[in-house]
């Protein structure tokens, strides 16, 4: 009987062996989330304080095999599959999940941002009455899903992921449960999530039923017909858009400042940085692989996103008293200097890359960064209110000076990191002389003054200002939280003294095409 | 022709069980009707021979998903008439119907001038969203169980784990969101970033 079973699957399935160098960060993740899940199980409040260690440890080790395969460049790129010539159902294996430079500089990522999100949740976490453990092991599921997305060269999987991105952060948002503007910021987050996802899909499907195929490729050669037709553009428009709301672009960010400002600030900061890059990299891979022939439909519809994206962010970041708020806005503005490299992809898609990448990678540094001075800063004035930084370099002096770096690195002034991410992105912008990517970097360059304007405002208030209650005493900063300051402040000085190190990683040939 | 009549039929369900769930005053018979449309998808499932995906439909989608809305509702204790006729926000109503008709259009639009033009390019109208090209694979003898159970497992064995995952992770954390230890009232400024 069971002989008769056996021959039968055999049959049925010929699958040639898993490369599991290629997918060890995900497996590692996959079983660290779970290790952490059953020791909380087994001995609950014993190993509480524990918990925080165990996951951050697991992101560490998750890195080394994306270090492995990176420094074993040979094989890139890869996939889930190892791929024998021998078997003929070679086709269908391919192309879903592929390991390459751009997918490895991503999940290096992810997981180091991650890494930061757990030294600034640590105290935060503990000393608030919250459920902690189950809040690691939600942040490792959702970082789990940003590995998978930097991978995904297929809408399932794509869709998949983006949903293990987002589902755990509906939830972490509404953490601090009694909190009613938690609460809020939940509600709103997931409310808006699944609508942009309903979209997402909409949009989706329409590419597959053209297509007849999920993979992105075959979607690529599928309307490779020279010219647009209204469904193509229907299909390709509904797409954006639900990425649009998942990246925070204007006008679809109406739910960023309400949950950044409800939700626990370490788990801002994760919305912020991590979950938004996660946004990135699902449409980069789906305008870069799959729509690289509709560039007449993507560019100038992303054009337009770009440029009210960073205007509106600013202007409305201008008029904000709150500096969580202020973040927020200052994000979707962020998003807007980041969604420009796409607005001309067209020929240079993998200089596009690049640059968004680039960006991503600085602006997790220098993002992180300002979080963990509000966090710090918050646990002594139990306020994000702007006007409570007023003093803070007469009581905590060495905490101005990192603030003041991260705030230079964001408004983009040399020599501090920003800069060169800017400079990325206004040289994708300025190439090959095209009059929509130069007035794009004309409304960006305005919208850098502007954005100096309030960040540069932070910093007056901390240099300058009095405290608002006189009261100078020193803040305790607990070591995780210097250590989440220390790091982002070297990597944002590093990647702005010397950027080759950034845009040797960054500097990506042929992403279409998976290497 | 056959197709034709069972496709007029079960559509018309389909669109009046929808009509229903916006339209019945009381709560319980919205989600009743919403049975009825899940049935007649289901019946184009039939029709379009996915044997399997009919009767997922019928055993998740009109039993359980519906059976949970009714749960729902009892437990919210909402099973009453609700006045139709007040709008929650001023003007819904009419945005609503405006943007309605509006995507409706554009995608009617889309999909029916996306259609052969006359030149080779290919079709990209009517006939190849419902996969009446040929562009779709069409089913080979397997069953499509069997096809089914192959590209889970091959193709988008990824894409199934993680959903795996994810459903685990959704319970834990709906889990913890609705835990109440003790008699814990909302704390509307708790000590922490936000100020107002």
């Amino acid at each position: 009987m069971s002989g008769t079973f056996v021959t039968l699957v055999a049959a049925e399935i010929e699958r040639p062996s898993i490369d599991w160098h290629a997918i060890a960060p995900e497996l590692i993740l996959l079983g660290g989330g779970a290790l952490v899940t059953v020791i909380d199980l087994i001995w609950l409040e014993r190993v509480r304080k524990l918990i925080p260690t165990l996951t951050s440890l697991v992101f560490l080790v998750a890195l080394i095999p994306v270090i492995t395969l990176w420094a074993d460049g040979s094989g890139l790129p890869r996939g889930l599959w190892i791929i024998d010539e021998n078997v003929p159902a070679t086709g269908v294996w391919e192309g879903a999940f592929v390991v390459d430079n751009y997918s490895l500089v991503l999940k290096g990522l992810f997981l180091l941002s991650a890494y930061v999100i757990v030294l600034l949740s640590t105290n935060y976490m503990s000393e608030g009455d919250y459920y902690d453990s189950e809040y690691y092991q939600l942040i490792a599921a959702s970082v789990l899903g940003m590995l998978v997305m930097s991978s995904s060269r297929d809408l399932i999987s794509i869709f998949v992921a983006l949903e293990l991105v987002s589902i755990p952060a509906y939830l972490m948002a509404a953490w601090r449960k009694r909190d009613l503007k938690s609460n809020e910021a939940g509600l709103k987050y997931m409310l808006m999530g699944v609508f942009a996802s309903a979209i997402l899909l909409y949009g989706m499907s329409l590419l597959y039923g053209i297509a007849g195929s999920t993979l992105l490729s075959d979607i690529a050669a599928a309307i490779d017909i020279g010219e647009s037709r209204p469904v193509i553009t229907l299909g390709i428009v509904f797409t954006i858009i639900g990425f649009g709301f998942k990246v925070s672009a204007v006008p679809f960010h109406t739910w960023a400042p309400d949950t950044y400002e409800g939700a626990p600030t370490p788990l801002t900061a994760f919305l912020a940085v991590a979950s938004k890059a996660a946004g990135f990299v699902a449409l980069i891979n789906v305008v870069i692989v799959a729509l690289p022939t509709q560039a007449n439909v993507v560019e100038p519809f992303i054009w337009v996103l770009a440029a009210i994206t960073m205007t509106v962010g600013n202007l409305i970041a201008l008029r904000q008293t709150n500096l969580v708020r202020m973040l927020a806005y200052s994000g979707v503005a962020q998003a807007g200097y980041m969604l420009a490299p796409l607005a001309v992809y067209d020929g240079i898609s993998d200089r596009a890359t690049s640059a968004v990448v680039t960006y991503l990678v600085i602006y997790a540094a220098m993002n992180l960064g300002a979080f963990a001075v509000v966090i710090i800063a918050a646990r002594k004035t139990r306020s994000a209110e702007l006007s409570s930084y007023g003093g803070m370099f007469n009581y905590a002096p060495g905490l101005t000076l990192a603030m003041t770096i991260f705030l230079f690195s964001l408004a983009g002034i040399p020599p501090v990191g920003g800069w060169w991410a800017k400079f990325e992105v206004f040289r994708v912008l300025t190439e090959g002389n095209r009059t929509s990517g130069i007035a794009l970097a004309v409304i960006a360059a305005v919208n850098s003054v502007i954005a100096a304007f309030y960040y540069l405002n932070i910093a007056k208030q901390m240099w300058f200002l009095p405290s608002p209650d006189g009261d100078n005493s020193r803040i305790a900063i607990p070591p995780a939280l210097l250590a989440a300051v220390g790091l982002t402040v070297a990597a944002t000085i590093v990647s702005g003294v010397l950027p080759g190190v950034v845009s040797d990683m960054t500097d990506f040939v042929n992403v279409a095409a998976g290497q | 022709m056959m197709e034709l009549i069972v496709f007029v039929i079960s559509a018309a369900i389909v669109l009046g069980g929808a009509l229903g769930v916006i339209l019945f005053r009381n709560p319980v018979h919205a989600a009743l009707s919403l049975i009825a449309s899940f049935f007649g998808v289901a019946v184009l499932f039939v029709s379009q021979e996915a044997h399997f995906l009919a009767l997922v439909q019928v055993v998740v989608y009109g039993g359980a998903i519906v059976v949970l809305f009714l749960f729902v509702i009892m437990l919210l204790g909402v099973d009453r008439e609700e006045d139709i006729t007040e709008e929650p926000f001023e003007g819904q109503r009419v945005s609503a119907l405006v943007s309605g008709v509006l995507i409706f259009a554009m995608l009617m639009a889309g999909i029916f001038l996306s259609g052969r033009t006359g030149d080779d390019a290919g079709d990209f109208g009517p006939a190849a969203i419902s996969g009446s090209s040929g562009q779709v694979v069409p089913l080979t003898e397997e069953q499509d169980v069997v096809q089914l159970g192959h590209d889970l497992f091959t193709r988008n064995i990824l894409a199934f784990e993680a959903t795996g995952l994810l459903l685990t992770i959704a319970t834990v954390g709906a889990v913890v969101l609705v835990r109440n230890r003790g008699a814990e009232d909302l704390v509307v400024d708790e000590p922490g970033t936000s100020s107002r």
